[in-house]
């Protein structure tokens, strides 16, 4: 993967260098930035994120598991009191919303690192130290013939550093 | 996440304030650099760090030596005697518990109703619940005669074919705790993954560096990540929300299932939910008052955050008081002379000492946190923490020694007195705790790098439009951004 990768002190120049580089039909682009600004997400039109899909599906399958559990022990080892379920729902709520929260928690991280691609082993180019201190980034992959407009693109709008990767 | 400058291209013309940021403004913050060279300036170890290190730790060895002493000897060397067989390892696991839900209140709850005065306290409060709910977890199993066998609560297949009982108190408190502890120290982690990512980048150790590399995962604060992250965020803010209702209601229920006098009360779960929530403030200002002031941040964890706390504290303390009423009152109107019998023995008889430190320190000293005057003296928000504290562990006694120790039947009737074991364990607890906080705040940031740099306006090439923006009144909050550059 090859791109020019530029730096910026401001958050609003950021914002216009991405949208020029957009009307220029450049749509691999990363942009970084040291905390998250909605900014971004407008002038990207960034879809929602997927992570709600995990969520749900691992807080159903948390659910599930949470009654199955009591009731699968309850059928299996009885404790019989006259007038009384051998297996009582409402009790096992606690457990089935318990395990809902636990598993369907532990699916939206794990669908958060599947999405955001981490971890990651190494870091991929088109990063530096400085975009998690106070500068933001903009990573566009281009191809040799094109990378000297979008070299031009980030300086007309105040890139501070603007560099080739490979 | 937060917004200041352009809205999204082709929007309905709605201007959505950033509330977060509109309630809270740190004006003697420059810049997103600032925020990074102050916040990671605490993490050099100091001779004063070390020194509470090591008290902590002393503190810990004795607690651990007279744990040892009691599996040597049994469970009485703990002072139990028919017929109070609950003690100070149960008042001290209930204590421990409630410290952990102000933590999630803070993280959570304020993070989904969006009040700004938690973005500079939260890591603290965080950090707080995890180690908490880690100290807590101890106490079941130090209250077993043989602790090794502790897994035994737990529903595995095992060779005996024998399984526990998902009827009992007990099976509850063993999938809300450890459910508790897994999902407050996942969003604990997963909300230091960016800041883990700022060290990494910062710090020029190599083995630190490393170490710090691996913790956070490769993050490289792209955009992409940020989606993802606050998504997942909100949606871990959303479970933990009910599950910090659910968890003390759970241990309410060990209390409120038995149809002991005192205890078998259906406002137990809402009043052991307040309580926790009004002891772990008061634990949240032991700890962040001396915090600001020895790292110096008085100018990010400011005296309008602590205010905005100290009226959530004043507020669940008057809550607790109306729970302590309405005991009274049902007892009263119950015509149970049980009932009527143990709460009148509670006030006025054998526990009269301790319930009356109990409603002196919650219920009677916080009032003063009406005035505003001394919601902003952090030396009486100090003072005032370790009264809540005091008291929040002597409102656990009063629930669970006066109860047991004053049943149906008075040829049953006893007392309780705690021997040097059990005060060796409660002090051993406090030195746990101290230890993994102290040993976290010099190695991870005590305040969340990325949400402290969504308050701080940034850097701008067109001045910014403030037509939108909240002003609500702080003193320190009427500085603009204007001003300020």
């Amino acid at each position: 993967m090859q791109g020019v990768l530029g730096a910026f002190r401001e958050i609003d120049a950021t914002c216009d260098a991405i949208t020029e580089l957009r009307k220029k039909n450049f749509s691999e682009i990363t942009v970084f930035t040291p905390t998250p600004r909605h900014e971004f997400e407008h002038v990207l039109e960034s879809p929602h994120s997927k992570v709600r899909v995990f969520t749900l599906i691992g807080g159903l399958a948390g659910l599930t598991f949470g009654y199955w559990i009591p009731i699968w022990i309850s059928d299996y080892w009885p404790i019989v009191v006259g007038g009384k379920p051998v297996a009582s729902w409402v009790p096992y709520t606690i457990i089935g919303f318990e395990l809902m929260v636990l598993i369907g928690s532990l699916a939206t991280v794990f669908g958060m690192f599947a999405l955001s691609r981490i971890p990651r082993l190494t870091m991929t180019v088109g990063y530096d130290p400085r975009f998690s201190h106070g500068d933001y980034g903009i990573w566009v992959v281009a191809a040799p013939d094109r990378a000297g407009e979008v070299a031009d693109v980030l300086r007309q709008h105040g890139a501070v550093e603007v560099r080739n990767e490979r | 996440m937060a917004t200041l400058v352009q809205p999204r291209p082709g929007d309905d013309g709605v201007h959505r304030p950033n509330l977060p940021s509109a309630s809270n403004r740190l004006p003697a913050v420059a810049d997103y650099e600032q925020v990074d060279r102050d916040i990671i300036a605490t993490l050099g170890p100091t001779l004063g760090w070390f020194a509470a290190l090591g008290v902590a730790i002393l503190c810990l060895i004795i607690g651990a030596s007279a744990w040892t002493y009691q599996i040597y000897e049994g469970l009485g060397a703990a002072g139990y005697h028919p017929p109070v067989m609950w003690g100070v390892y149960i008042v001290t696991f209930v204590f421990w518990v409630g410290i952990g839900h102000a933590g999630t209140l803070i993280s959570a709850i304020l993070y989904l109703f969006r009040a700004g005065f938690r973005t500079t306290i939260y890591r603290v409060s965080e950090a707080m619940t995890v180690f908490a709910v880690m100290t807590a977890g101890l106490f079941p199993i130090l209250h077993l005669g043989r602790p090794w066998k502790f897994f035994w609560l737990i529903p595995y297949p095992n060779w005996r074919l024998i399984w526990p009982n998902p009827k009992s108190p007990l099976v509850w408190d063993v999938f809300a705790i450890l459910t508790y502890l897994t999902v407050s120290a996942t969003f604990f982690y997963v909300g230091l993954i960016p800041d883990i990512a700022v060290l990494r980048d910062h710090e020029t150790n190599p083995v630190r560096k490393r170490i710090y590399a691996m913790l956070a995962l490769g993050w490289r604060n792209s955009e992409h990540e940020w989606r993802h992250f606050t998504r997942a965020y909100l949606f871990l803010a959303a479970f933990a929300t009910p599950l910090v209702l659910s968890v003390h209601s759970v241990v309410s229920f060990d209390f409120a299932m038995a149809l002991t006098p005192g205890w078998h009360a259906t406002v137990f779960p809402p009043y052991f939910v307040a309580g926790a929530i009004f002891s772990g403030i008061g634990m949240v200002f032991t700890i962040c008052i001396p915090l600001r002031k020895v790292f110096k941040l008085e100018h990010i964890i400011t005296l309008n955050d602590l205010d905005a706390a100290a009226k959530l504290c004043l507020f669940t303390s008057m809550v607790v008081g109306l729970a302590y009423l309405s005991e009274f009152q049902v007892a009263w109107m119950s015509g149970n002379q049980f009932e009527q019998e143990y709460f009148w023995n509670r006030v006025f008889g054998q526990w009269a000492w301790a319930a009356w430190i109990m409603l002196i320190c919650n219920c009677v000293l916080p009032l003063s946190l009406f005035s505003q005057k001394l919601r902003r003296n952090t030396t009486w928000l100090f003072l005032i923490s370790i009264t809540i504290n005091i008291g929040m562990w002597f409102e656990r006694f009063v629930i669970v020694v006066p109860s047991l120790s004053h049943e149906f039947e008075p040829w049953q009737w006893g007392g309780y007195h705690p021997t040097w074991v059990d005060y060796s364990i409660l002090l051993g607890s406090f030195g746990w705790f101290f230890m993994w906080f102290l040993l976290f705040i010099k190695q991870l940031p005590v305040m969340a790098i990325a949400e402290v740099k969504e308050i701080v306006p940034p850097r701008l090439r067109r001045p910014a439009d403030h037509s939108h923006d909240i002003d609500i009144g702080y003193p320190d909050s009427a500085i603009t951004l204007e001003d300020r550059l």
